[in-house]
């Protein structure tokens, strides 16, 4: 039985080889330039439409069988390729695998399977009076197993931390078809590595109490002032979840939207507090301590209700690019004044989010349009905001493929050594979402990393690239939109 | 804006380059995918998303890639109830663009699919999509209406609610006759608003349609056009002021859908329900009033006028209802589908508790009248306006 006629046996209409179904499956949500994708084999040749844990181990025995790669996809909303191919094989969509699997109110926790969508879990806990401890800004698509297997930080990292510290337990299937249960630490090889060790298949999470938040927005006038804001603000016990967005990023979004600006200079920080324990007044107290003031009632209630909205600014782009990193309380405004000097022609937008621990995840947002012909040179810039974080104790955000020759700084030299180990023993052929560890290779010339000639191509363009500034377009309200 | 600008050739043009701009701008965050009511049904795999289309067509506008039949098929699976492009993070005219890239496949002969054909060639012989005779327009006429030869009131019946679900078109008609409010109507002369046919990309016949309706509107002088209908109410709306001016011909009216008579009515007292309609219902937001009207709080805004109404809302309601998947075609040209969503929506209604799925508009209680016979579900169907009528006096 050839590779196809099995596939179509196990999975009948589930499976797909057809070209327009695989070139669906060929990118994520990052906008990268032809000529680099064409140096991996980014185009699957068969897409599986897995509907259960079963269905998963059936793709992986078939995966090794036939000895093809396998690289498992969520709702590819994240932009760090760890849901493309990079050698061809098939596309594992496990965007279908989203039933809750239990709820168990007494221990808070719900067991789930990975397609489950963040905000379709926080409708379906609230009758039960739980909701997710935390989630992030793309929660209306991204899946709670895309997100453990980026590692990411979001909505609510104030106070419980990333994904990872909401994870009690998953259940991984491997090459040979069988599923395992994995908890403490021994999943923590499975966390930020895109389903390179394994396809997880079930998580139960740690969910909070669905009690009411209260929403507050508060005005500080630069870098060091917001910082030292949330560094107090951390310590509040009714303290839920905080960003911050720049006054460029605030000009951005007024300007796709429509309307004037939250702020015109400085920082805006959005808190959302606890409702039962939250003391306005000590928030008050603490923003003028920092020489700021809180804003009104209606600003707080817009940015917590555009909190999935991050993107807006990218309609005037009409692309992004998108530098992404975490950095201590303390080196946020020294890499903020940095970045403000090296991208002197970019209106750049910045959001970040405070992370229980004290450490802030930043993004920084440089609009640019994909189809011009200097943006392969310009996308350098995309990595100025790691490199000048890095020189303030800033860390990368996360590997996926593109940043894997990054993997040993996001991960920590123990777990990047036991993430190696365990690739050995459990993917010695490299099947399982190929490039993910260790990062793809170049076709030509199969002992570099492109990962690796990617940081240093970026490295030496960036200067150049900072000076190259484009053309922004106006945002006109679409003819076809609605009231 | 230039006067050569204001062509509608330029505008054509202008708006082909915003829709191939807005293609650019696409976030490709999957809010729309997972939105979608239609996406489930392509076998679970990303190409049948609102994402996936956006992103074939960004390669067909540049070039890459073309129109095969499988991608018309895609296409034409889209129910254009807007969900996708309200929640669209770059706020992309989503709509606007299925619509102009099926108008597109239609030019280029690849298109629409064999039902709307069906539709096309009906409408072209009689008017309507239903290959209903004019004489029977009127058919839903009670002797106790009594429209006059001309009023600042036009109704504007509807295909759908003339010859195929009248009871809200009757009942609304009937409300207007007890207070008295003076409205005209033109049974018999009315031609299909012509939603289905611009919806599906035929715009040829459906600028003909558009064109006889300008002309009886200008002839009855009505002042205002109020239809039960979603479907009418949205393309009156919308798309008679671009077709009025694209074809040279006045479009001096106001449209009403009439939930936002009744509520008029109400606030200015003229309608006082007082007669205990002792139920509990669930509202379903039909796409075409509420999404692409913004018409949410009116009808909430009139149960809550009925005494003894309790209300129960559906988790998906107001901007995040789903579909009952009539509109857009699919029911013409994929039943099985179309079906399938308004079960599910079903289940929905079915699980608030209610006793009554309350909707207001003909192509919703048309599917959930369907759905409910299939499936033997529990629950009752009504139209908002035979809750109000019950619950004024006689």
């Amino acid at each position: 039985m050839t590779y196809q006629e099995a596939a179509e046996h196990a999975f009948g209409q589930a499976v797909s080889f057809d070209p327009q179904i695989l070139r669906s499956y060929d990118h994520d949500l990052g906008e990268m330039p032809r000529p680099l994708m064409a140096l991996i084999q980014h185009r699957p040749h068969t897409v599986v439409v897995a509907r259960s844990a079963a269905d998963v181990a059936t793709a992986l025995s078939l995966a090794k069988r036939y000895d093809v790669p396998v690289t498992p996809r969520g709702q590819a909303s994240a932009g760090y390729g760890g849901a493309i191919p990079s050698r061809g094989g098939m596309v594992l969509d496990l965007s279908n695998c989203n039933r809750i699997l239990a709820v168990d109110a007494d221990k808070n926790t719900v067991d789930v399977e990975p397609g489950v969508v963040w905000e379709d879990l926080s409708r379906a806990l609230a009758p039960h009076g739980l909701d997710n401890r935390v989630c992030p800004t793309s929660a209306p698509s991204s899946t709670v197993g895309g997100w453990f297997a980026m590692g990411g930080v979001g909505i609510g990292s104030l106070r419980y931390g990333s994904i990872r510290d909401s994870v009690l337990e998953i259940d991984v299937a491997g090459l040979d078809g069988t599923i395992r249960t994995f908890a403490g630490a021994d999943m923590e090889p499975f966390h930020q590595t895109c389903g390179g060790l394994g396809v997880i298949t079930r998580l139960r999470l740690a969910c909070r109490p669905a009690e009411a938040i209260l929403p507050l927005a508060v005005r500080l006038p630069d870098a060091a002032a917001a910082a030292r804001f949330l560094e107090t603000l951390a310590t509040t016990p009714a303290a839920y979840s905080a960003s911050l967005v720049n006054a460029g990023y605030c000009a951005l979004r007024a300007q796709a939207e429509g309307h004037r600006p939250a702020i015109t200079s400085g920082f805006l920080v959005s808190i959302a507090l606890l409702a039962p324990q939250a003391d306005t007044a000590a928030i008050a107290r603490l923003a003028s301590d920092c020489g700021g003031e809180v804003l009104d009632d209606a600003v707080a209630a817009q940015e917590w209700e555009g909190r999935y909205y991050p993107m807006r600014i990218k309609k005037i782009g009409p692309s992004a690019l998108v530098g992404e990193f975490f950095i201590p309380f303390e080196g946020f405004a020294a890499t903020s004044a940095d970045l403000t000097a090296a991208l002197p022609d970019d209106a750049f937008g910045l959001e970040a989010f405070a992370v229980r621990g004290g450490k802030l995840a930043v993004l920084v947002y440089i609009l640019d349009d994909a189809k011009a012909l200097l943006y392969p040179l310009r996308m350098a810039k995309a990595m100025i905001p790691l490199r000048l974080a890095a020189r303030h104790g800033g860390a990368p955000y996360a590997t996926g493929m593109w940043f894997s020759a990054l993997a040993k700084g996001i991960y920590g030299p123990d777990k990047y050594e036991r993430i190696a180990r365990l690739k050995t023993a459990r993917d010695s052929r490299d099947l399982l979402n190929p490039g993910s560890i260790g990062g793809p290779w170049l076709p030509f010339l199969p002992i570099i990393s492109l990962s690796r000639c990617i940081l240093w191509g970026t490295a030496c363009l960036a200067p150049l690239a900072a000076r190259l500034s484009y053309t922004r377009r106006r945002a006109t309200k679409h003819p076809g939109a609605t009231a | 804006m230039s006067t050569q600008e204001q062509s509608p050739t330029a505008r054509d043009a202008a708006l082909a380059k915003m829709l191939a701009e807005a293609v650019d701008t696409c976030a490709r965050c999957g809010f729309c995918k997972v939105s979608c009511p239609t996406y489930p049904f392509g076998g679970g795999f990303e190409t049948f998303s609102p994402r996936a289309k956006v992103a074939f067509l960004k390669d067909y506008f540049e070039g890459r890639d073309v129109l095969t039949p499988e991608w018309v098929d895609r296409l034409y699976r889209c129910t254009t109830c807007e969900r996708c492009q309200t929640v669209c993070q770059t706020a992309i005219p989503l709509v606007a663009l299925w619509e102009s890239v099926r108008a597109d496949i239609v030019t280029k002969g690849l298109g629409p699919m064999p039902a709307h054909k069906k539709l096309r060639a009906l409408a072209e012989k009689h008017g309507n999509p239903y290959g209903e005779s004019a004489s029977r327009q009127s058919q839903w006429l009670s002797p106790e209406h009594h429209p006059m030869e001309a009023a600042d009131i036009l109704i504007f019946g509807g295909c759908t609610a003339s010859y195929r679900m009248p009871s809200m078109l009757q009942t609304g008609v009937t409300i207007l006759t007890r207070l008295g409010v003076p409205y005209a109507y033109a049974g018999g002369e009315e031609h299909c608003c012509a939603s289905p046919l611009l919806r599906t990309g035929q715009l040829d016949v459906a600028g003909e349609l558009i064109g006889k309706n300008l002309d009886l509107f200008a002839r009855t002088g009505a002042r205002t056009l109020v239809t039960p209908c979603g479907g009418c109410s949205k393309t009156l709306k919308h798309d008679y002021p671009v077709w009025a001016e694209k074809l040279g011909k006045p479009f001096d009216v106001t449209v009403r859908h009439f939930s936002e008579v009744y509520v008029d009515l109400l606030r200015q007292g003229r309608i006082k329900p007082s007669v205990a309609v002792n139920k509990t219902v669930t509202f379903h937001d039909p796409c075409h009033v509420g999404r692409s009207q913004g018409l949410f709080d009116e009808p909430r805004e009139i149960l809550a006028a009925i005494p003894g109404i309790k209300l129960l809302e559906m988790p998906r309601c107001r901007e995040s209802s789903r579909c009952c998947g009539a509109g857009g075609g699919v029911k013409a040209n994929y039943p099985q589908m179309a079906a399938a969503i308004a079960r599910e929506r079903l289940d929905e209604a079915v699980a608030t508790g209610a006793d009554t799925l309350v909707t207001m508009c003909p192509f919703c209680q048309g599917s959930f009248s369907q759905a409910i016979k299939e499936s033997e579900a529990s629950i009752g169907l009504s139209g908002l306006e035979e809750l109000l009528l019950a619950s004024l006096r006689q």
